[in-house]
């Protein structure tokens, strides 16, 4: 008796077994969720009281795109975008404005206040009064021109489009090419995936430039050797997330690095050895899909982060100074 | 000298192929991190595996099979065999983590003979033909001691249950059935319909659903009572092992020599495995054979046609499990308006921006195979049914206890049981 109940139980189970792969495998209803949907959701969540940073001040722009953002010596904001640069003063009140043909995705000033543009494929020198002082060969028709940084003599340009940074003189002769692939001397070559590639100058005179698709910062001489490296993949706070990021930097208090990224739209900062030190903003502050939030530090060491969906320029202070 | 000479360029060689993997594994783009936070998706497969250590699989799988056959035909040794499904189980289970494994590789076999796109990688022909192969010549060796499957039921099989022929026969058509929805389903590009349900890939990876791991724990709990119940009545590669032991000539005997019908070994076998002496005293004469004859000549050929208009009749819930013509289905019946988001299939389809007339003419073309497919299916299915009211009626003599050369699964418990030495 015992061993009957034992075979019909076994047998039950055995069967029921198969009825449920049955069931599974032809009844099943199709799914209305994704279980393993890729959420971005919980990686943008972060309480603003965590930050290091509030935000003090909010300027609007009154150009039809904003692309580009740096500040001079005194303070003063500088902006570019579609057909115009706006100029602002430390407080936020326009000192000028002026029109522009075409669209300025990067600016940058030399130690003159002349203004440096990145007209997309070819470089325009405007000065502060609008008049325009000189406009450089085209940089070739897959040019994308993304970032520019300027130092004495040389004017160094990023090109998303050719994957490269050109060394220029102030008159718009080609010195040197910096970042081609070179497995002869370790230059790994930059992956650009999308048109966010960065570049900027420290106070050592060395040349830092994003690799976006390696998540990296690269250090150049301006020769264009490579000096150093650092960076880390990851949807974590202490590193640069999804395809390609940091999307743009600014360089802080001679040599602390303020990044921003999109995708998960966030500013931090990194200490020189690419350590994580704290967030600026999180991205609950941005509209989800912000891209090229390029950044600037004002003399007073305040965070100048470009916002192109609000159309502002958002000032950050460290809360605890 | 010479020997040592050649094993010392042997190994020399396997050592530089081995760091010539190395070169693969530069680093030619970092790949994004989208792991913090995230639950990785179980794949039915695991990881591709470098062309070299493939070929490892294979030698091992062969060298496996061989051993494990001298094992059972020469040393007749249960503890033998016994150690070397543990090695199969560590090996090709824990280790390969079940995949490829020679009853998922019907499918491979399968897509790659009626789907020329697709390329059918080395190690699944071997591991699909070469356990068939030597099956057809020593019993399912195989069984015994290579199938990891195999192996993990018989760790467990603490207190076997007889079942009797009549339920072993019934339960014994839903491998038949089983192998005949993975050829379709394979050959139709639809699921790895084995794969998805492999109850025991959760165990060798430590990573299937709840649901699996449930699956595969009762299965095995089940195992403690009904011996290797997987492999007996559902392992669908079995059926074709057992097709191919009914024929071996060198399978593996009780008795070394003759039976003297001391009937020690009649409850050895836990899967009810050996066939006890069947005479006849009165036996049936010409007139009630010639019946029983005519009656399975109609009867065959009836459940074969009878079987294949139901299998085609069902041809459209059999591919509701395609992917094209569940797609369809839904663009053609989409859901009342309850709230719920759309489906994924819906989602996609309609970002991709194919037009609706594609999917039709896919599904279309999709049912239409499984018309067939049905058809064949159908009357596969009656032919097995045929053929066990035919095993039923039909009584085999033989005056000796004799392993079932189809269902033996070559394990040697019974030789022990023998006194003839």
């Amino acid at each position: 008796m015992k061993q009957k109940i034992i075979i019909i139980s076994a047998l039950a189970l055995l069967l029921a077994l198969v009825a449920f792969m049955v069931k599974d495998f032809f009844f099943s209803k199709p799914e209305n969720t994704n279980p393993y949907e890729f959420g971005l959701r919980q990686v943008r969540t972060g309480d603003t009281a965590t930050a290091a940073f509030a935000e003090t001040k909010q300027i609007r722009t009154t150009l039809e795109e904003i692309h580009g953002l740096a500040t001079n010596p005194s303070g003063n904001i500088y902006v570019s975008g579609k057909g115009g640069v706006e100029i602002f003063n430390p407080s936020g009140n326009p000192q000028a404005k002026f029109k522009i043909d075409g669209s300025a995705q990067c600016i940058a000033l030399d130690e003159t206040g002349l203004i440096y543009l990145g007209m997309e494929d070819h470089i325009e020198i405007w000065n502060k009064e609008g008049k325009q002082l000189a406009k450089w060969n085209s940089c070739g028709a897959d040019a994308v021109l993304t970032s520019i940084a300027v130092r004495g003599n040389d004017v160094f340009v990023a090109d998303a489009g050719q994957k490269v940074v050109y060394r220029f003189n102030k008159t718009g002769g080609l010195i040197n090419k910096i970042g081609m692939k070179d497995p002869a001397t370790g230059v790994p070559g930059f992956i650009v995936p999308s048109p966010y590639f960065d570049l900027g100058i420290s106070r050592d005179g060395n040349l830092w430039v994003v690799n976006p698709g390696r998540h990296s910062f690269e250090k150049y001489n301006f020769d264009g050797k490579l000096l150093s490296k650092w960076g880390k993949a990851s949807m974590a706070m202490d590193g640069f997330c999804g395809c390609c990021n940091p999307s743009n930097f600014a360089l802080f208090q001679d040599s602390l690095f303020v990044t921003s990224e999109k995708a998960i739209e966030r500013v931090k900062i990194y200490n020189a050895d690419g350590t994580f030190r704290c967030v600026v903003a999180y991205p609950s502050q941005f509209e989800e899909g912000t891209k090229g939030l390029d950044l600037a530090v004002d003399k007073q060491n305040r965070i100048l982060v470009l916002d192109p969906v609000k159309k502002l320029i958002r000032i950050f202070e460290l809360k605890n100074k | 000298m010479v020997m040592k000479r050649f094993l010392a360029l042997v190994f020399l060689v396997f050592l530089f192929s081995v760091q010539s993997l190395s070169v693969f594994g530069i680093q030619r783009f970092p790949k994004p991190e989208f792991e913090s936070g995230y639950i990785q998706p179980e794949t039915l497969m695991p990881a591709p595996r470098a062309e070299m250590l493939a070929l490892l699989d294979i030698a091992v799988l062969i060298l496996s099979l061989s051993v494990v056959t001298w094992l059972v035909l020469k040393k007749r040794s249960r503890k033998g065999v016994f150690w070397m499904s543990l090695f199969s189980l560590a090996y090709f289970g824990f280790y390969r983590e079940g995949c490829i494994c020679s009853i998922g590789s019907i499918q491979n076999v399968t897509l790659a003979l009626f789907d020329t796109s697709y390329v059918i990688p080395l190690t699944a022909i071997v591991f699909f033909i070469a356990p068939l192969v030597y099956t057809l010549f020593f019993g399912r060796t195989f069984c015994a001691g290579v199938c990891p499957f195999g192996a993990l039921q018989d760790l467990v099989a603490f207190s076997p249950q007889k079942l009797g022929s009549r339920i072993n026969a019934v339960l014994g058509v839903i491998p038949y059935i089983y192998l005949g929805l993975a050829v379709l389903y394979a050959a139709t590009g639809t699921d790895f319909i084995i794969c998805r349900y492999d109850p025991f890939v959760g165990i060798w990876r430590f990573n299937a659903s709840f649901g699996m791991f449930v699956f595969g724990g009762l299965l095995l709990v089940t195992g403690i009572f009904i011996a290797r119940p997987y492999c007996r009545f559902l392992c669908p590669y079995g059926v074709l092992l057992n097709w191919s032991s009914r024929f071996s000539r060198k399978h593996i005997t009780i008795t070394p020599a003759g039976c003297i019908q001391c009937r020690l070994c009649e409850n050895s076998c836990p899967y009810d495995a050996i066939d006890i002496p069947a005479t006849s005293k009165n036996p049936e004469d010409k007139r009630t054979m010639g019946r029983k004859l005519i009656f399975i000549t109609v009867l065959i050929p009836l459940l074969i046609f009878a079987g294949g208009w139901t299998g085609s009749k069902l041809h459209e819930p059999l591919a509701g499990v395609n992917a094209k013509v569940r797609l369809a289905k839904q663009i053609l019946n989409p859901p009342k308006d309850t709230g719920k988001p759309e489906t994924f299939e819906i989602q996609a389809f309609k970002s991709s921006g194919k037009p609706q007339k594609q999917v039709f003419d896919e599904a279309s073309l999709v049912l239409k195979k499984f018309y067939l497919g049905g058809w064949i299916l159908g009357g596969f299915i009656g032919l097995v049914f045929g053929g066990l009211i035919a095993g039923r009626i039909i009584t085999r003599h033989h005056a000796d206890y004799v392993p079932n050369k189809g269902n033996c699964f070559s394990c040697v418990r019974c030789v022990d049981y023998c006194p003839v030495k």
